[in-house]
């Protein structure tokens, strides 16, 4: 059914109807009131004629009397036949129009027939009378001799009489209601040009408010047509993601969002056919997909969320040349949702992202969780393998990679590498391969079984040139990073479980960080102690350049670690006999670390594989300086008896010398790291290491240090 | 209102779990089946609503019965269950006539989810 609604069309509807009201009024106005001009006309030309009638009336009767007087007439009167058959006829037309006047009516004018309307006009209706009652003794006399038989003599003495005495006045009559007719016709005219020019002037008003509303109208929806227009264009400029329709004929619509030449690395997109662009970019199984994909999104009655997942363009690689003549693979999604008119799917949106970067997180992170799996495999492996055996490994292994790493070094400077000399490295990795497949290092053998590939490859190669190389030296480094981590690996093995027999008994020292002057010290320090106790020590180093700290902090570290080296020399280190029994190696050992904890904190680690912390010593010792009485040493753990070396005045030593039994070192050392806000941890296994383990806050304040400066010559 | 449905899957796992699932979301199963050829016996006696299908079944695959259900009943609403290993014959079963498809393993949400928009009452 139809319907019509005005809607926004409204008030310019409702205009044009007005303009067209008034037109048609103004129409018929003018032919009403045209009409009554022309009756008037009729009526003016008729009051006219009555006027010249009576003029004739009076000149007829004039002539038959004239006729009669000089005997022109004979006793039939024949002669003056004519004169008085038209005094008569004149008078009948006379009468005929005042009825005419009375009435209304048609009736015979000098032109023919017209149409007269009874006179409402008041004083015309009273002229109007007044001719007629002048008229009445004339028309009885007119009748008189109208009745007269036709050869019968007219007495024209009473009419003449009646005429003569009226004939002015009828006269006068007559021409004040011409006056008048003509007077009402002029008032007439003038109404109708005013009804004209009203009507006329609201026509064009409404008219002009016509085209004001539609202009406005017009200029706003251009304004809103233009502002969509920008906005589309601003979306489609600035959207990360490729845009465009797709109509059912498989064509790209006539916009695209700027990005999307870029994401499909294509130019000139705008109505391209789809399929056709993608068919070379994708494998032909994904295009034939692809293809049924889309059809069926356009063409089936199937649920849009719930076929999303068969898209087969979710996740593609293509692969694009570029200006430096690379070729780049990149990941697209390319995903669609229908765009629906009047419930019918008439085009697709297409998003097209680019999604590269997600991959490759996606793959790193899953590379990473294999890295996980691998080392926690690793760790398993570690704690089942031979510790001796693992240490020969992780020594070949740094032995080997450095071997490698010197060839390629020099190897590839000038003259690149020949052969032979690829064939030895392949050789060393080849061994090492062996080695961890055995200890069941799956992720090493795994990477140096790559690291083989890459050779093979090599190998194969004819001309060498130094950048073929550049993948076997990145492989290289990664070799050293998991050789580390293993060593790492071991290490917090070792601190969890206090088996010092897994810790590097030797660990590889950076002969350049070996010869740093507090390194130096340190050793030479922990020398001196030793031989004033008959014992022997060997000190290592990993970490930190300590001259790259601020003074403060390094003057804290020297001061901790000379504390520990004290510390460990005269308590934990056994005699090189005692040591022996045990199964350790003749000299102590005693291992510094320093680094960045990345939190903002600096950590030292110091550990010595000596005797360790013997609880029941303590307690022992607690009792004997008054610090616990009996009863609370007996029940104090061991957690709290171990932390009491950290006390003023607690000391194992029964003898004081010039290293210990006062019981001040380690108390000085943590009232020190305390005031620095760093904090002090210790782990011991009794037989087997000590291990220290320091906190300091990177911007610890210098004045604390100094309180430190007196610790080594008074210590415990 | 209650639909009646039929569970066509050749895992006897899958088919409880659908069944579990579908019976707590106004469903009535009127029929279960382990192959195509099943399925067409079961549909002409119980003349369910709708079917879950999976698509590689032994005797008469996915393929062919959904075929065959549509010529029975044009009107009947299937979807596909079915892991994602060939999106191709995916596809074809939905231009064949089911109206949606869900990937295994799915949760029991995708499921009455999947099940809402296939019958037209989306949440949310």
């Amino acid at each position: 059914m139809f319907r019509f609604g005005l809607g926004k069309y409204r008030t310019i509807i409702i205009s044009i109807t007005l303009f067209l009201v008034f037109d048609v009024g103004v129409l018929a106005m003018t032919f009403l009131i045209s009409r009554q001009i022309a009756s008037d006309a009729v009526s003016l030309n008729l009051a006219g004629q009555q006027r010249t009638l009576v003029q004739q009336l009076t000149k007829t009767a004039l002539l038959l009397e004239q006729d009669a007087t000089q005997g022109i007439i004979d006793s039939s009167g024949n002669s003056s036949f004519s004169e008085l058959k038209e005094l008569i006829g004149t008078a009948d037309l006379f009468n005929a129009t005042l009825e005419a006047f009375h009435q209304g009516g048609r009736m015979v004018d000098g032109r023919g027939r017209v149409e007269l309307t009874p006179q409402d006009d008041i004083q015309a209706a009273a002229q109007f009378k007044l001719l007629e009652e002048m008229w009445v003794p004339i028309n009885v006399e007119l009748q008189k001799i109208k009745s007269l038989k036709s050869n019968a003599k007219p007495d024209l003495g009473p009419l003449l009489l009646v005429l003569v005495a009226d004939n002015l006045n009828l006269l006068t009559v007559s021409n004040m209601l011409t006056s008048r007719m003509e007077s009402l016709s002029a008032a007439k005219a003038t109404n109708l040009r005013i009804v004209q020019i009203a009507g006329i002037t609201l026509a064009l008003i409404n008219f002009g408010f016509i085209l004001y509303y539609f202009l406005r109208q017009l200029r706003t929806s251009d304004h809103a047509v233009e502002r969509a227009q920008k906005e589309t264009e601003d979306i489609l400029r600035t959207t990360q993601e490729g845009l465009f329709l797709l109509d059912t004929d498989f064509r790209m619509g006539m916009q695209t969002s700027h990005a999307l030449s870029k994401i499909l690395g294509m130019s000139d997109l705008a109505g391209r056919d789809f399929l056709a662009l993608l068919k070379p970019i994708v494998t032909p199984k994904t295009f034939d997909t692809a293809k049924e994909y889309i059809e069926l999104l356009l063409r089936h009655d199937v649920k849009e969320k719930l076929v999303a997942s068969l898209n087969p363009l979710d996740c593609i690689e293509v692969s694009s040349p570029q200006p430096n003549g690379a070729i780049e693979s990149r990941f697209l999604n390319i995903r669609f949702n229908r765009v629906f008119d009047a419930g019918r799917v008439t085009h697709l949106l297409v998003t097209a992202t680019d999604i590269t970067r997600r991959v490759r997180l996606e793959r790193e992170l899953k590379e990473s969780e294999r890295k996980v799996q691998d080392q926690m495999g690793m760790m398993v492996h570690i704690l089942q393998a031979d510790p001796s055996l693992l240490q020969e490994f992780l020594r070949n292994a740094i032995k080997g990679l450095d071997q490698i790493n010197e060839e390629l070094r020099t190897g590839t400077a000038t003259t690149g590498m020949s052969a032979k000399r690829i064939d030895m490295l392949f050789r060393i990795s080849h061994r090492l391969k062996g080695d961890a497949n055995a200890l069941k290092l799956e992720a090493v053998a795994q990477s140096l079984h790559a690291f083989e590939n890459l050779l093979d490859g090599l190998r194969a190669n004819p001309v060498l040139r130094n950048e073929d190389f550049l993948p076997v030296t990145v492989r290289v480094k990664g070799l050293y990073a998991e050789i580390h981590a293993i060593q790492d690996a071991l290490t917090r093995v070792a601190q969890v479980r206090g088996v010092v027999t897994v810790e590097p008994p030797k660990p590889v020292q950076d002969p350049a960080i070996a010869a740093l002057p507090f390194v130096q010290q340190w050793r030479s320090f922990a020398q001196e102690i030793a031989q004033r106790h008959e014992k022997e020590a060997e000190l290592s180093y990993q970490g930190l350049d300590l001259a790259k700290l601020a003074q403060p902090l390094r003057d804290a570290i020297n001061s901790i670690v000379n504390q520990f080296i004290r510390n460990a020399m005269a308590h934990g280190v056994e005699l090189p006999g005692e040591r022996k029994q045990r199964g350790k190696p003749a000299a102590g050992r005693i291992s510094v670390y320093v680094s960045d904890a990345g939190d903002g904190f600096l950590e030292l680690s110091f550990r010595d594989d000596g005797a360790g912390i013997d609880p029941e010593k303590i307690r022992v010792a607690a009792v004997r300086t008054g610090r616990l009485d009996a009863t609370a040493a007996k029940l104090a753990d061991m957690r709290k008896l171990i932390s009491m070396i950290f006390e003023p005045g607690v000391s194992t030593r029964e003898v004081v010398d010039e290293d210990a039994g006062r019981g001040v070192g380690l108390d000085a050392v943590k009232d020190m790291v305390t005031r620095m806000g760093g904090r002090v941890r210790i782990g011991t296994t009794v037989g087997e290491y000590c291990h220290f383990r320091v906190q300091l806050p990177l911007g610890a304040a210098a004045e604390n240090a100094n309180n430190m400066t007196d610790v080594n010559r008074e210590a415990a | 209102m209650t639909f009646k449905l039929m569970i066509v899957d050749d895992s006897n796992i899958i088919r409880g779990k659908i069944s579990r699932t579908l019976t707590q979301h106004r469903m009535e199963i009127v029929a279960t089946a382990a192959n195509g050829e099943d399925a067409i016996k079961q549909f002409s006696a119980n003349q369910p609503d709708v079917v879950t299908m999976d698509l590689t079944m032994p005797r008469m695959d996915g393929l062919e019965c959904i075929r065959k259900l549509r010529r029975m009943k044009p009107d009947l609403r299937i979807l596909v269950v079915s892991a994602l290993a060939d999106k191709a014959t995916a596809i074809q079963a939905l231009k064949e006539g089911a109206q949606g498809f869900l990937c295994k393993p799915f949760s029991e949400d995708d499921l009455t989810d999947a099940m809402d928009e296939l019958l037209g009452e989306t949440h949310g």
